[in-house]
């Protein structure tokens, strides 16, 4: 099978994984669900303003018709308008993305770079003691609760330190900058136990093969055969850990953005959880959703144009 | 029978590699430590009084109470103690539903194959791309906050790796000799995969159960955290999130104790994930 | 006739740790290899002939393995005290190896020809690039490569397993070694392909006229192949001598119970020729060898002696040019 009938077959799949999303989606918030109009209008509403409310929201019409709505707007991104806000959804979210990505992009970058060079690191010094006290501090640091950095870093860093902006958002380059360091930051050490501990194992992988021993056969020295050799094997796990990691930057930090009020996606998707904003939620879990799903299919072609050794099935 | 006997050697010879290596074994020990815990106090032999108000609000730790006093005079030790039973019950309950769940559906799609394998994999393909805190989100919120809805969020959401797993053995084990040796003695299906096919795959099932339990007691933590948790019970997720309003005032105790007893459980489970994976089946390493 | 000794191995001993403790998986080897000569050592898995040879290159993996004892003087200097940047010169460039798994032994994101020419960057600097690359296209012409030009650009999984071991032989040879380790190197390939590249070392041998380890399991390619043979069973050698001496007249059971396993070999009894015989039983496991000689539990010839407590049979003159340890050789 060539490439061209695979990317195809790859991109037909979307169209019933995109379907059972929304049917999950429809089965969560439709079928399973409170009533949303209880939730609104409280316990003392009558039945008739329940039923002009079940009306004036759709919730009267057949169920295919409500699921078809989700499956259009999983098209169109079209998603009405926030019970709570009254705001149109996708406003909401364009004006909440930018907080967001200004949090989330350079701390996933920097992230990277940092994870990827720690573990180069460890793996260089693998089965020595260097390495097994890293692996030791991974776990470790995994096993903290990610409430407890959050707080811990809030408090000490922000309030007793004085260091950075604990709380807060501007628009506008540099403006924003100070209130997305302290955040950064603490993304930044939590992912470090995960992403080292993945990336080490990775690299482990490959310094065990077959074609290491020919480089070390040919004279080449233990750096030379871990930068070149094995890190270009390496990077399509890498790789692919890293693109599916991105659809979930538009969430942002969900925890990281509360704490620290920045008014993006995440912050936003924890309001309405809180005020039961059942089109904002959907409309988010949607939204991710379709991005994981575009961005799983672009790690697998990616896949196959990377890797000079993919055969495809 | 000659199966059989070799198992046993194999899950001997692990369960000594297993005692040989002292991080795994101090890990058993807290685990237990922990469960017993848990046990005891949800029979009230042990902090039945933990309500009780038994000084100053926001006293310090000092040599009577160790982890100091909450808002309302509330001993933390005891508090700590008490949210063992909801880490410890969450963290049981939810990977046994994901256990249940994993291993049904990824043995029914390996075994059968063909559009019902199609379909499962199409399903967890289908769960996947919804991320997993608004899945849990969503859960918890539809099935009203409490225990009971964190545990069925953590339950229903923390299947998908096993199953993946599971179903990729199961198609392994498939073709081998001793299960055609059993049809060929007129096994049934459910037979066959009960008998012959399950048993091979009970290492993942043990590994997979200790890093489910421990993802279940940091997610809820998260939970309790976002007011979809646990209520009118002490939990490490209300105690680590009653410390947003006190470590501006100083209150350092109650943070520490619940992060601590969380992150000394979690590790342990950690630790002997990784030193059950090596004992068990070292090819799943990384994975 | 002097000839020009290239290597010499005297007391070799190689000790892995393992879980369950250290084992010594080389004891005490002796080996010369000489140029333009090729030196067989055969031996079933585990006899630790690869352990050999990867010593040889210093690439036993540590931990958790580590030369315990021993040395291996090459032109009159022991490898083993060199520094690691020393050590680095020689490989690739004055003793080159070629491995068991053609389909795995290359780096499956470059190129063929990047990987030739790696060697040739690390070795031979003062090539300019464009000879480099000619080079690297001369080699793979040697080594019976069709259309070497258009082969550089391919990567390996675009050959077939013959192929990449061409390509590993063409850049073992890329610097004009002075000694060959090849490990295996027909094990993973047809008998046909297995055939060719036997071939094609012979001629390269008498070619470029260096000394070859050759390293297999099979006798009858030892008697193809090569000059001298040592046979190694469980970390000692067993019987050494030139092939045509140890093929007339074998002193160790062992080695006559490899003969007698060869399909196509030519036994002057006519009898056992149209049988083919195994040896009986399985290699011990290196963490409970029997007191005394290793094969004694495989032995048609043991006697009480070779289970006592003496230990080991040590290897001994039993004729001129002609070791074996065994405590009951063969008359």
């Amino acid at each position: 099978m060539n490439l061209y009938v695979y990317t195809l077959r790859r991109l037909l799949y979307i169209i019933p994984v995109l379907l059972g999303v929304c049917a999950i989606v429809f089965f969560l918030f439709s079928v399973v669900s409170p009533d949303p109009t209880l939730i609104m209008l409280g316990k003392h509403a009558s039945v008739q303003q329940m039923e002009e409310l079940r009306r004036e929201l759709g919730l009267d019409r057949p169920w295919f018709i409500q699921y078809l709505d989700i499956v259009k707007s999983a098209f169109t991104f079209d998603f009405g308008r926030s019970w709570s806000t009254k705001q149109e959804i996708l406003t909401m979210i364009k004006q909440g993305a930018i907080p967001s990505l200004t949090l989330s992009l350079p701390a996933f970058i920097l992230s990277f770079v940092i994870s990827i060079t720690i573990s180069l690191f460890v793996a260089f010094y693998r089965g020595k003691i260097l390495d097994k006290i890293a692996i030791f501090g991974c776990v470790s640091m995994m096993s903290i609760s990610s409430l407890a950095y959050i707080l811990f870093g809030q408090w000490f860093f922000g309030y007793k330190l004085g260091l950075f902006e604990i709380s807060g958002y501007e628009y506008g380059f540099p403006d924003f900058v100070p209130y997305v360091i302290l955040p950064g930051i603490i993304w930044i050490i939590l992912g470090l136990g995960p992403d080292v501990r993945f990336y080490r194992t990775i690299l482990l992988d490959e310094i065990y093969q077959d074609y290491v021993r020919t480089a070390r056969a040919k004279g080449l020295g233990e750096s030379l055969i871990l930068f070149k050799h094995v890190l270009k094997n390496a990077m399509i796990p890498i790789i692919t850990y890293l693109i599916i990691a991105i659809p979930f930057l538009i969430l942002g930090a969900l925890l990281l953005e509360s704490f620290f009020s920045i008014p993006g996606l995440g912050a936003m998707t924890l309001n309405a959880v809180n005020a039961s904003d059942f089109p904002v939620i959907k409309a988010m879990t949607i939204l991710t959703s379709v991005a994981y799903i575009i961005f799983s299919v672009i790690t697998d072609i990616c896949y196959t144009l990377v890797d000079p050794r993919v055969r495809l099935k | 029978m000659a199966t059989e006997q070799q198992s046993k050697s194999l899950w001997q010879h692990a369960w000594e590699t297993l005692l040989r290596d002292k991080m795994a074994v101090v890990a058993m020990i807290i685990i237990f430590v922990y469960m017993a815990m848990a046990v005891l106090s949800a029979t009230g032999i042990i902090v039945s009084d933990w309500a009780a108000e038994v000084g100053p609000s926001y006293g310090a730790p000092s040599l009577d109470h160790w982890f100091g006093l909450d808002m309302f005079g509330r001993s933390v030790l005891a508090k700590t103690i008490k949210g063992t039973e909801v880490a410890i019950s969450v963290g049981f309950i939810a990977s046994l539903l994901s256990l249940v769940i994993g291993v049904t559906l990824g043995s029914i799609a390996g075994y059968f194959g063909g559009r019902v394998d199609e379909f499962i994999v199409w399903f967890y393909t289908t769960f996947t791309s919804i991320p997993n805190i608004m899945l849990l989100v969503a859960i918890t919120f539809i099935s009203g906050k409490g225990l009971k809805a964190v545990i069925l969020a953590l339950g229903l959401t923390g299947w998908v790796s096993l199953c993946r797993l599971i179903r990729g053995e199961v198609i392994r084990h498939k073709d081998r000799e001793y299960v055609h040796a059993a049809s060929a003695i007129g096994g049934g299906n459910y037979r066959k995969l009960v008998k012959h096919i399950l048993p091979n795959v009970t290492h993942i099932m043990i590994i997979s159960f200790s890093l489910q339990f421990q993802i279940a007691i940091k997610s809820e933590v998260i939970l309790s955290y976002l007011g979809l948790g646990v209520q009118g019970r002490p939990s490490w997720g209300i105690m680590i999130d009653d410390a947003k309003l006190e470590l501006a005032r100083g209150v350092w105790w109650q943070l520490g104790a619940a992060t601590f007893a969380m992150a000394l459980v979690v590790l342990a489970f950690n630790i002997l994930g990784d030193a059950l994976r090596d004992a068990l089946d070292p090819k799943l390493k990384g994975k | 006739m002097s000839e020009e000794k290239l290597l010499e191995i005297r007391n070799l001993q190689v000790q892995f740790n393992t879980d369950r403790g250290p084992i010594t998986a080389v004891k005490g080897v002796d080996l010369d290899v000489y140029k333009g000569k090729t030196l067989g050592i055969v031996g079933e898995s585990g006899s630790g002939k690869s352990v050999t040879a990867l010593s040889i290159m210093r690439l036993i993996p540590d931990p958790p393995g580590k030369i315990i004892n021993g040395y291996i003087k090459f032109k009159g200097k022991n490898l083993l005290d060199m520094s690691l940047g020393d050590m680095r010169t020689i490989r690739g460039n004055k003793i080159a190896m070629i491995f068991q798994e053609p389909m795995t032994s290359l780096n499956p994101v470059f190129t063929v020809g990047n990987q030739i020419i790696e060697v040739l960057d690390l070795h031979q600097s003062h090539l300019s690039k464009e000879e480099k690359k000619n080079k690297a296209i001369n080699m793979l012409d040697l080594v019976g490569i069709p259309a070497p030009e258009k082969r550089i650009k391919e990567y390996p999984h675009q050959l077939s397993g013959g192929m990449r071991q061409r390509v590993m032989i063409a850049m073992a040879l890329a610097c004009e070694p002075d000694i060959l380790i090849a490990d295996e190197p027909t094990t993973a390939l047809d008998v046909t392909i297995q055939a060719q590249i036997l071939e094609l070392m012979n001629k390269l041998k008498e070619k470029l006229g260096m000394g070859i380890i050759f390293i297999t399991h099979d006798l009858g390619v030892v008697a193809e192949m090569c000059d001298d043979v040592a046979v190694m069973y469980c970390g000692r050698i067993v019987e050494a001598s030139d092939v045509s001496t140890v093929f007339k007249h074998p002193f160790h059971p062992y080695t006559k119970g490899l003969m007698e396993s060869i399909p196509s070999f030519d036994s002057t009894e006519d009898e056992t020729k149209a049988r083919l015989k195994t040896i009986e039983g399985m290699v011990p496991s290196l963490f409970d060898l029997p007191k005394g000689c290793s094969f004694q539990d495989r032995c048609p010839e043991a006697i009480d002696e070779c289970r006592g407590k003496k230990g080991p049979p040590l290897l001994e003159e039993q004729a001129p040019g002609h070791q074996a340890a065994c405590f009951n050789p063969l008359k």
